[in-house]
């Protein structure tokens, strides 16, 4: 009976301390946590509603998957499936399937700065510029200036042991589609990188994909010499 | 006082005038040639060794500005024509306009309010010379380099303890890693993580890496060397978005205010050494 009492009593105090404590929270009224919605309406607000841009800033869900993370690391495993799942069901093919292209083509986007922006007030790419800017990121040809943000793509046929003997077997015709998976949608192999996901976006075709895979991964290309 | 005015103007024009030759053939950002390039990497070194810095001019631009324009009655936050060291208190939130701003804001705010001016006006104002690659000296570009001035040698102290302040630092940061527009860029692509990484030769400055966010803010406006002409934080936020592929950055949009809040609340105790200077 005592012990009941005491019990009792522990618990009135507990509950009324769980009271106060609450009565104290109170009056400092958290602030509602800022959401995705009122980032993206700040977002829009300093950006130009010229109709032919809007498009641009509908964000789709795996951007806004990654938006949410500063980097992969910080990512849960199902947030890295989802971002996966959804970038490679995406990935489309040139009519032909999986070939080998033109380098000379695949240099010529790989080497072009210029493509996508727009400033009513000038520095304009034009409308028809496809350039990959490849060399802010990358060095690929040897001696070629570029950056260090992304991979050093020098020789990186020669790194798959891509021969002109053995560059039709389906081995190197599978190194083929992967090198063109991550160009067409950089985030099926790697989720949230850094790097656009130049085909899905519709910056290149699939035939311009595949002419800068063969031009990465071709025996003959600049790359692999 | 217009001989005055002339006579800065005269410098000025100098001053980027020197420097046409080098870039009236690049109309187009990144298409400077190898001797071009060279000139223009020489030109700046000669004004670092010489501790030259044009940018300076504008200084006495915005002197004049501000009296032309009204704004000696403008409230930074410290009283209505108090500048010294009202920059290092921006951005803050401002009970007559009922927002958070920031200097290039609240200057646009008092363009409206003192100098009649609508905002088209202003926005006129702001970019007239935007894209010019040479002589083209903006009055706003003087005011912003003036009011800024006024704070060199201050600290960044931008006031988080403020819940509205620290709000729109908050919606800043998550703007800094919005992933959005046709080529899914961030803030956070160039200007984050701990490893050091260039863009072709630049190097980049990371806001994960202590004190390198204050050194990239504290010098603006940055004269170019380049283009001839300081670059308002608020240019800069255009240039960067416009790499980035997203439809054209308005000034003194919230947007803007967020970017600051998040980036100067983040260089907070940095001193401000404005102008900078750059390739």
């Amino acid at each position: 009976m005592k012990k009941v009492a005491l019990t009792a009593m522990t618990l009135l105090f507990l509950s009324g301390m769980a009271q106060s404590q609450q009565k104290k929270a109170q009056p400092q009224k958290k602030e509602a946590p800022v959401t995705q919605e009122e980032v993206i309406k700040v977002l829009t607000s300093g950006l130009s509603t010229d109709p032919r841009f809007v498009w641009k800033v509908q964000q789709d869900e795996a951007q806004r998957i990654c938006s949410q993370y500063t980097s992969r690391e910080a990512m849960p495993a199902q947030a890295v499936q989802k971002v996966i799942q959804l970038s490679q069901s995406g990935i489309r093919y040139p009519q032909w399937g999986i070939f080998w292209g033109d380098w000379r083509e695949g240099k010529k986007i790989v080497d072009n700065p210029r493509g996508g922006r727009f400033a009513s007030y000038g520095f304009s790419d034009s409308p028809t510029d496809r350039g990959g800017n490849c060399y802010a990121c990358h060095l690929i040809e040897k001696g070629a200036p570029g950056g260090t943000m992304g991979p050093n793509l020098y020789q990186y046929g020669k790194k798959w042991n891509i021969t002109k003997e053995n560059m039709n077997s389906p081995e190197a015709l599978e190194r083929v589609r992967a090198v063109y998976n991550i160009i067409y949608n950089a985030w099926s192999a790697f989720p949230c990188s850094s790097m656009p996901r130049f085909g899905h976006n519709g910056a290149f075709s699939p035939e311009d994909v595949m002419n800068i895979v063969t031009f990465l991964l071709h025996p003959d290309s600049p790359v692999n010499k | 006082m217009k001989k005055k005015t002339l006579l800065v103007l005269f410098t000025a024009g100098a001053v980027a005038g020197g420097l046409l030759s080098t870039k009236a053939l690049a109309q187009v950002e990144g298409e400077l040639t190898p001797e071009q390039e060279m000139k223009l990497v020489q030109e700046y070194n000669r004004f670092l060794a010489e501790g030259i810095n044009p940018g300076e001019v504008w200084y006495e631009v915005g002197k004049e500005a501000i009296k032309k324009y009204n704004l000696d009655k403008c409230d930074l936050g410290l009283g209505p024509g108090v500048f010294k060291g009202a920059m290092a208190q921006l951005p803050r939130y401002f009970a007559d306009a009922g927002k958070v701003m920031d200097l290039e804001t609240r200057v646009g705010w008092c363009l409206q309010k003192h100098a009649g001016m609508t905002q088209d006006q202003v926005l006129k104002f702001v970019r007239q010379c935007w894209g010019k690659t040479g002589n083209c000296v903006s009055e706003y570009d003087g005011i912003i380099m003036y009011l800024t001035m006024e704070s060199n040698g201050q600290k960044i102290n931008v006031n988080l303890k403020d819940p509205k302040v620290k709000r729109m630092y908050d919606v800043g940061r998550q703007v800094y890693y919005a992933r959005i527009g046709p080529w899914d860029f961030n803030c956070a692509t160039c200007h984050a993580g701990k490893q050091e990484v260039r863009i072709r030769a630049t190097r980049l400055w990371s806001a994960d890496r202590p004190g390198e966010a204050g050194n990239a803010v504290s010098i603006f406006p940055k004269y170019l060397v380049r283009w001839g002409l300081p670059m308002t934080m608020h240019y800069r936020y255009a240039e960067c978005i416009r790499q980035m592929r997203w439809p054209e950055f308005m000034p003194h949009s919230d947007l803007a205010v967020a970017l600051s809040t998040y980036l100067y609340g983040t260089a907070n105790g940095t001193e401000i050494k404005a102008p900078g200077i750059g390739r």
